[in-house]
């Protein structure tokens, strides 16, 4: 036997390094331009191309912002740590090549597709099924790669870091399927298997953990290796670090309901998302503390060096955003934030901070080292610094001021007791705040260029480094027998992990057997006035989710006296049970629309759609010209109705052969109602179904009382 | 002296050492000794010196570097056979222990190794038990060449007897671990489930859902209980098979009541049980417990001599020399002893200049001369040349074994019951009474239904797990900060003797003196440079400690001729160096009295003139003499030295009050003081002691505490290891194991208010599962943060150290 | 809230394989040693880059 050489591959690190900085670069000019779009109108640039509106846009933004720069973000840890920590190349480079080109792919694939329409409206899952089954194969191949990687591994111990991105993977994977559960009605176009209340909750149970196993712990992993590399120190408590790891594992996954407080979901639901996230406070508190305790007495160095900086600010954030969280999640301050700029602004605090920042720390460490050389100007990276958390707080503190402005005012009566001030003057008052706004991501973007040519220059000063010869011994056989034995061993030795096991196996059998039974049992309306939409009102939701108005319009009122005052009566989880997907939304840029239906004429709602600041003025909503063109594709309803049936829906046996004639009927009569405004439009139009379906929305509890 | 002074800045590029005398210069670097060069220069060629860019002198002193012949008795078969971990056709399996390990660059250093011996397949760490995993290719490499490899490069792997005895297992235990990770796995869900039912609010469970939740938590409940929570049932009954109520027992009871109801309730659908509650306290009970066992891997409280003794030792046979191991010896073998080793059996010297330390055996500081034919016991270790000797008796029949095996028969004061048992055993009574009397209050009332929830959640909320948790976690933590201060107490009962001891009694030699280093002042006329050569020449001849200290003090390397040399057995020496007469010696030798002086002196005349004198004393531990200040009014202070009265005058003067101060102690005599000092009940005593000639006291007192040299690292069986250097703070040791017996006293007080805050509940039969809930764990977390606090503070206070610096962590 | 289930199942389900995940890293000794594997990790590799002769640092 000897020591068995090797080598660690440092292209694909390189390349998924490119790609996060490439992908940075695009996310978050998107997201600028969706900033601008907020603050002034125009940048809709309705007159040129009037698809490409926010709501179309922010759902790029997030997207790319998430899974390509993010994403690209962990895989470029991944890729370069684990091999060093496991004193192994990757498992296989093939592999690593495949997910590095597929994800490239998927992540293009996504952008146009949601450009064009194509979205689930579910937000951070917007990504239509096919691009979802990509997605998950891609992944899967990736797992592989990694635990490969592991089970080759010659260093016995797996690094606390590797952990967090085992976490990671299994939760992200889980999450990920559960949530795209959905049925397919076109090539790209599905409908969620839940409906309602349901799909808000598994929507939320994914949210936030996508948050938690996404943006989060692989993060956490990323800093656990590369905090310690850049400060050359050990990490603080390695102990705590392992107590940080378990403890979050076991809590987070039951934080999920606090985004839904005040919704129709059930009280304790609600309860329970608040409990486990405030719980969350203390597991994420100890691992901030371990990263900056683990700068303690290297202050002098941070005081010099742009990567600790980085670091230092990026564990901060996180420190922040995980006390600001479970604040959040707390009822009474939850009825501020929800719907409102705070939101935003806690995101952001996360995604610019710690994610951004955690990233911009490794680039810089990273490059490098890549190219065996040093950083082409630590000044200029230090500029980047300044910006960048200039840009930070430039574009949060903002937001919290809208938030609390617009809370103050929504929930303002005169003395006799009508509501104070009208939504648009709210949009007013905010608009100021939303410049400011962009004026923040124009910061914190030009950042991003400093880093890119400090980058760029850095690889033009040495030889990239294509890989690295190593050698070291294989693990002894002596440890293997334990691993080689586990599952046998473990088993008998240990009768509760048999107990543990058999449970899991019960409650994946569990599983296979409920979902069909429990959805369509808990499909019947518990409210008898709600009926299923008509296929008129079906196509028109269909548009109102392919523009994406759940991204500033909500359909849930929550039983507060101005929001009852300023909507309506508030929402009952009876309302929900057809909607699939759910539209509850999770941000009031425009006034909620859960009781629009009815409140005006259909010829209000004709020249609002083609101009909104023709019906309220000073409306930062864009224009929809191409609804008035476009005619409606009914070839679609068959399919569709028939999906929603499958679902529990209950349409008459065999409606989908007449469907296309009540939608035909449905249509003529609003064209006749518009008449009467004196508008002439054909009733193919897709507007029409738009109308229809505003015109429908929070009808049927009206219709009851 | 100043010329030291001068020499002073040179430090050992290798073990930071000050560089005597002159400093070996190489590659541009100092060293102290040819041994740090060595290392040095093995590392540099090998490209390894990130060793000493990772920490500044990380090495350990190489001044004792290890013969050529001294591992040739790895290659006896047998001593392999108990060495070897595993081994097959191709690689072989070893585990040293090795002490000098200390910092990351060791860490880096060791598992590294394979770039100075190739042949070194892998080589692992374990820190905290300093010890190295090594595989290596049997093709390449030999069991001693690997080890040599490590000597090499300063870290000599620790070989002992008793380890080839019983070959250490790697394994530590587990089992809490897995329990603690069940129990928090099912405790995280249960409460979710058990959550949502009281957050039910408005809205009512659909009942598919409610009775998911009920299975789910019957089935994580089983394992948290029988599995997680077996310990306490274990424990109790034993407690029960003994007639006797350990703390253990209530708790039991209460696990069994909570579990029992719960089941009740769940299946006849009249509530929603408990099962939370019995997990959270099941999960934190278990950390508690965690916490206060934590054992410090690489501190042995029960090292037997053996592990002080060589290995193997050559045998004289016929002409040559081969190794045999110690227990292998028989009488009338000829064997060797060289510069600095143990002699491990009783024999007859016979060959080579004897100059034995008995210290470690007797106590006695100064070295003694044996001359030849006269008898060398074990234990006693040769500060002068090789020797060579004859075996009188086996290792097991020698003199040493003999004494060793006497005190292990003392068996300890059986350890009467510590204060939560006795609590526990009221508490317990109390808790019954209440239970009874609510329960007949109800039964009187007619309410039976009523009196049987009465009685059974009295039993639950009465669980004093509070009160275990309390002193689990204020004995961990003080555990913990007296372990960062480098005091390591075997367990935490030790802590709670602590706080009762009345009695000090302090070895002398290497406990308030160091070890094997004198105090040396000169009065007189001062010697110039070529007087000095003189002295050291003529004293270099004279085999007696005090002589010996003085050339090393000397530090002189220039040789001259010494003629005539005339010594007079326990007077002094006369000599002509130089056409100069010189004589050396007791102050009477050189006709000159001297009053009030402690010590040992050496006059000096030279040519019928008298010079001066060299005084040689022990060395007092820095800041001993304020310790013994500080404790003299509050404890009765005693010492027993097994060496001469030399310094008894500074003694007396330091210890105002003592009890008594004694000289020439053998090791029987030291254990009978203490038990004598134990004939008066009221009295607790802790012994402080280093050698093994205080192993008998160590064990015969309360508490015997162990005093460790860093370079020293083994000790005899003790309560606690202190190290040498944190001694002078032991004051600040016993009053904090007071503060925590008062810490424990006060969160029990809490703990009561919790108590009977829930028995208020339960004894009017209306205690929810909710309520029950909320008690627990805002007890449970609130107990744990006080004491914790409260140390922490307290140590604060006491001015004892609370964090670790990033380089050493707690052993 | 039938979809509770699910998602109750899945967490569990997830929870549990976390919890063979701990049993088994506590049984292989992962925590053995707690002090080592924070310093390996910063602990640079001794390679030897084709293009570079020295990465050390």
């Amino acid at each position: 036997m000897q020591l068995e050489k090797f080598t660690y591959d440092n292209r694909l690190p390189k390349w998924f390094a490119y790609a996060t900085i490439f992908w940075g670069f695009v996310g978050m000019l998107i997201g600028l331009l969706a900033a601008l779009q907020l603050a002034f109108p125009v940048f809709n640039f309705s007159e040129y191309f009037p698809h490409l509106a926010f709501g179309r846009l922010r759902p790029v933004h997030t997207n790319a912002v998430i899974f390509a720069f993010v994403g690209n973000g962990i895989f470029t840890a991944v890729y370069y740590s684990m091999p060093r920590l496991l004193k192994t190349p990757m498992w296989s480079e093939k592999l690593g090549r495949i997910h590095f080109w597929g994800w490239q792919l998927i992540i293009v694939a996504a952008a146009v597709t949601l450009l064009m329409g194509f979205t689930q409206a579910k937000e951070y899952a917007e990504i239509e099924w096919p691009i979802d089954i990509a997605i998950t194969i891609i992944w899967v191949l990736f797992g592989v790669n990694m635990f490969g990687t592991i089970l080759t591994r010659r260093e016995r111990h797996l690094y606390v870091a590797i952990w967090f991105f085992i976490g990671s993977w299994v939760t992200v994977a889980l999450l990920h399927v559960v949530n795209a559960a959905v049925i397919p009605v076109g090539l790209f176009k599905s409908y969620s298997w839940y409906a309602g209340v349901q799909d808000a909750l598994v929507q939320w149970w994914y949210g936030h953990n996508a948050v938690a196993f996404f943006l989060t712990t692989p993060y956490l992993g990323l800093m656990y290796y590369f905090l310690p590399k850049a400060a050359n120190r050990p990490i603080y408590s390695y102990r705590l670090s392992i107590v940080h790891f378990w403890s979050l594992i076991f809590l987070y996954i039951w934080a999920g309901p606090h985004h839904l407080l005040y919704t129709a979901v059930p009280e304790w639901a609600q309860s329970l998302g608040t409990v486990f996230s405030i719980m969350l406070l203390l597991p994420s508190w100890g691992g901030m503390l371990n990263g900056l305790f683990t700068l303690r007495g290297a202050w002098d160095k941070v005081r010099v060096d742009p990567i600790l900086k980085f670091f230092v600010v990026g564990v901060t954030c996180y420190g922040m955003s995980t006390f600001e969280g479970p604040m959040m999640s707390l009822k009474n301050v939850n009825a501020i934030s929800h719907y409102s700029d705070w939101t935003i602004a806690h995101v952001h605090i996360g995604a610019l901070g710690w994610n951004g920042f955690m990233t911009f720390g490794m680039l810089y460490w990273l490059i490098p080292k890549l190219f065996n050389t040093t950083l082409f100007s630590r000044k200029l990276a230090s500029t980047h610094f300044w910006i960048g958390t200039l840009g930070i707080i430039i574009y949060a503190i903002p937001l919290y001021f809208s938030a609390f402005r617009s809370y103050f005012m929504m929930k303002s009566f005169t003395p006799e007791g009508q509501l104070e001030y009208q939504f648009m003057d709210i949009v007013n008052t905010v608009l100021p705040y939303y410049m400011l706004r962009a004026l923040g991501g124009l910061l914190y973007l030009s950042g991003v260029v400093l880093m890119i040519y400090n980058v760029y220059r850095t690889t033009k000063q040495d030889e990239f480094v294509e890989t690295e010869e190593m050698e070291a011994a294989p693990l002894p056989k002596v440890y293997h027998a334990p691993k080689n034995a586990f599952w046998h061993s473990v088993i008998e030795r240990k009768p509760i992990v048999l107990l543990t096991l058999s449970l899991i196996v019960v409650s994946i059998g569990g599983i296979v057997e409920l979902i069909p039974t429990y959805l369509v049992k808990s499909n019947i309306p518990t409210i008898s006035s709600v009926k299923p939409y008509t296929p008129l009102e079906l196509q028109g939701r269909d548009i109102y989710i392919r523009e994406g108005c759940y991204n500033c319009h909500s359909q849930q009122i929550r039983p507060f006296r101005y929001e009852v005052a300023r909507y309506g009566e508030y929402s009952k989880a009876g309302e929900f049970v057809y909607d699939h997907p759910f539209q509850w939304g999770s941000k009031r840029t425009g006034p909620d629309l859960a009781r629009i239906g009815g409140k005006y004429p259909d010829s209000w709602h004709f020249y609002h759609m083609l101009d909104p600041s023709s019906m309220a003025e000073g409306s930062i909503m864009p224009p929809y010209p191409f609804l008035f063109e476009d005619d409606l594709n009914i070839a679609t309803t068959r399919s569709k109705i028939h999906a929603m049936r499958k679902m529990g829906v209950p349409y008459p046996f065999n409606y989908e052969d007449i469907a296309n004639d009540d939608l035909k009927k449905q249509a003529v009569s609003i064209v006749a109602n518009l008449k009467t405004a004196d508008i002439e439009i054909e009733p193919s139009k897709e507007i029409i179904a738009v109308i229809a379906y505003l015109q429908r929305m929070g009808r049927d509890i009206k219709a009851q009382n | 002296m100043d010329s030291n002074a001068i020499k002073l800045d040179a430090q050992c590029y290798h073990c930071g050492d000050i560089c005597l005398g002159h400093p070996i210069h190489f590659d541009e670097k100092d060293f102290c000794c040819e041994g740090c060069k060595t290392v040095y220069s093995i590392l540099n060629k090998s490209d390894l010196c990130e060793y000493y860019d990772l920490n500044a002198a990380p090495g350990a002193s190489q001044r004792k570097r290890y013969r050529k012949d001294k591992f040739e008795f790895l290659e006896l078969a047998e001593v392999q056979q108990k060495l070897i971990q595993y081994k097959d056709a191709d690689q072989t399996h070893l585990i040293f222990y090795l002490p000098q390990m200390h910092c990351s660059s060791c860490l880096w250093l060791l598992e590294n190794i394979h770039h100075v011996n190739s042949s070194i397949l892998s080589s692992r760490v374990n820190f905290g038990k300093k010890e190295i995993f090594i595989s290596f290719d049997n093709s390449k490499a030999t069991l001693r060449s690997v080890v040599e490899t490590l000597a090499d490069i300063g870290y000599e792997p620790h070989i002992s007897l008793d380890q080839l005895d019983a070959k250490q297992t790697l394994g530590t235990n587990r089992t809490r671990w897995y329990k603690i990770g069940v129990a928090g796995f099912c405790l995280s869900n249960i409460s979710m489930m058990s959550f949502s039912e009281y957050l039910i609010g408005g809205g009512t469970l659909e009942p598919e859902l409610a009775l998911a939740f009920k299975v789910l938590s019957i089935a994580l409940a089983i394992p948290t209980l029988f599995y997680s929570g077996s310990e306490f049932f274990v424990s109790a009954w034993g407690g029960l098979k003994h007639r006797y109520l350990n703390i253990d027992a209530p708790v039991a009871l209460a696990l069994a009541m909570t579990f029992i109801r719960s089941l009740y309730e769940i299946f006849s659908g009249t509530g929603s049980g408990y099962l939370d509650s019995m997990a959270g306290i099941i999960f934190f009970m278990l950390i508690g417990r965690w916490l206060q066992d934590r054992t410090y891997q690489a501190v042995s409280f029960d090292r037997d001599f053996k592990s002080f003794f060589p290995i193997a030792v050559n045998v004289i046979k016929d002409g040559k020399s081969i190794p045999v191991t110690v227990d292998k010896l028989r009488p009338d073998d000829v064997f060797q002893i060289h510069h600095q080793e143990i002699i491990p059996v009783d024999a007859i010297l016979s060959k080579g200049n004897a100059l034995i330390d008995y210290s470690f055996v007797s106590g006695e500081s100064a070295p003694v001369n044996v001359s030849k034919g006269e008898i060398v016991y074990a234990g006693g270790k040769q500060t002068d040349g090789k020797l060579e000797l004859i075996v009188v008796k086996e290792v097991s029949q020698s003199y040493l074994t003999n004494l060793w095996n006497k005190e292990i028969d003392q068996s300890k004061p059986a350890l009467e019951h510590n204060l939560i048992d006795t609590i526990s055993t009221y508490f317990t009574y109390v808790v019954f009474a209440i239970g009874i009397l609510a329960g007949g209050y109800w039964y009187w009332q007619g309410e039976t239904t009523l009196m049987w929830n009465a009685m059974t959640t009295i039993l639950i909320v009465a669980c004093p797990c509070a009160l275990l948790l309390s002193s689990n976690f204020t004995n961990g933590n003080i555990l913990r900060i007296f372990s960062i201060n480098k005091f390591y107490l075997r367990s935490p009962e030790v802590i709670e003797k602590m706080a009762k001891i009345s009695h000090i009694v302090f070895d002398k030699t290497g406990t308030l003196t160091q070890h094997r280093k004198s105090k040396i002042t000169y009065q007189g006329q001062i010697l110039n440079r070529e007087e000095q050569e003189h002295l050291a020449n003529i004293l270099s001849q004279a085999n007696h400690p005090a002589t010996r200290a003085i050339c090393d003090y000397l530090e002189i390397s220039e040789a001259h001729e010494v003629k005539n040399y005339k010594l007079t057995e326990g007077q002094g020496v006369e000599a002509w160096i130089d056409e100069y007469y010189y004589k050396l010696g007791s102050p009477a030798f050189v006709g000159k009295t001297f009053v009030n002086l402690s010590g040992s002196q050496v006059c000096i005349s030279k040519d019928g003139e008298f010079k001066g004198v060299f005084q040689v004393s022990n060395v007092y531990r820095f800041g001993i003499f304020d310790l013994i200040q500080k404790l003299n009014h509050k404890f009765k202070l005693s010492v027993i030295s097994g060496d001469n009265d030399s310094e008894a005058a500074v003694l007396n003067n330091f210890f105002s009050n003592k009890e008594s101060i004694l000289f020439h102690q053998k090791p029987q005599d030291k254990m009978d003081y203490i038990q004598h000092l134990q004939s008066n009940v009221t009295d607790k005593v802790m012994m402080i002691g280093d050698g093994l000639n205080d192993a008998g006291a160590l064990l015969q007192s309360d508490i015997g505490i162990a005093v460790t040299d860093s370079d020293n690292t083994f000790t005899p069986a003790s309560d606690g290891i202190i190290d040498a250097n944190k001694l002078a703070i032991l004051d600040k040791f016993l009053l904090f194991a007071k503060d925590g017996y008062r810490i424990i006293g006060v969160s029990f007080l809490i703990s009561i208010i919790y108590n009977v805050i829930g028995i208020y509940f339960a004894v009017q039969g209306i205690l929810s599962p909710f309520i029950a809930a909320i008690l627990m764990p805002s007890s449970s977390i609130s107990i744990v943060l006080i004491t914790y606090g409260m140390s922490e503070w307290m140590a604060k206070y006491r001015g004892l150290k609370l964090t670790n610096t990033q380089k050493e962590p707690t052993v | 809230m039938s979809v509770m289930i699910i998602i109750l199942i899945m967490s569990i389900a997830i929870a549990g394989g976390f919890l063979v995940a701990f049993l088994w890293s506590v049984k292989d000794g992962q925590y053995d040693d707690d002090f080592s594997p924070a310093q390996r990790a910063i602990f640079d590799d001794k390679t030897k880059i084709k293009t570079k002769t020295n990465s050390n640092i």
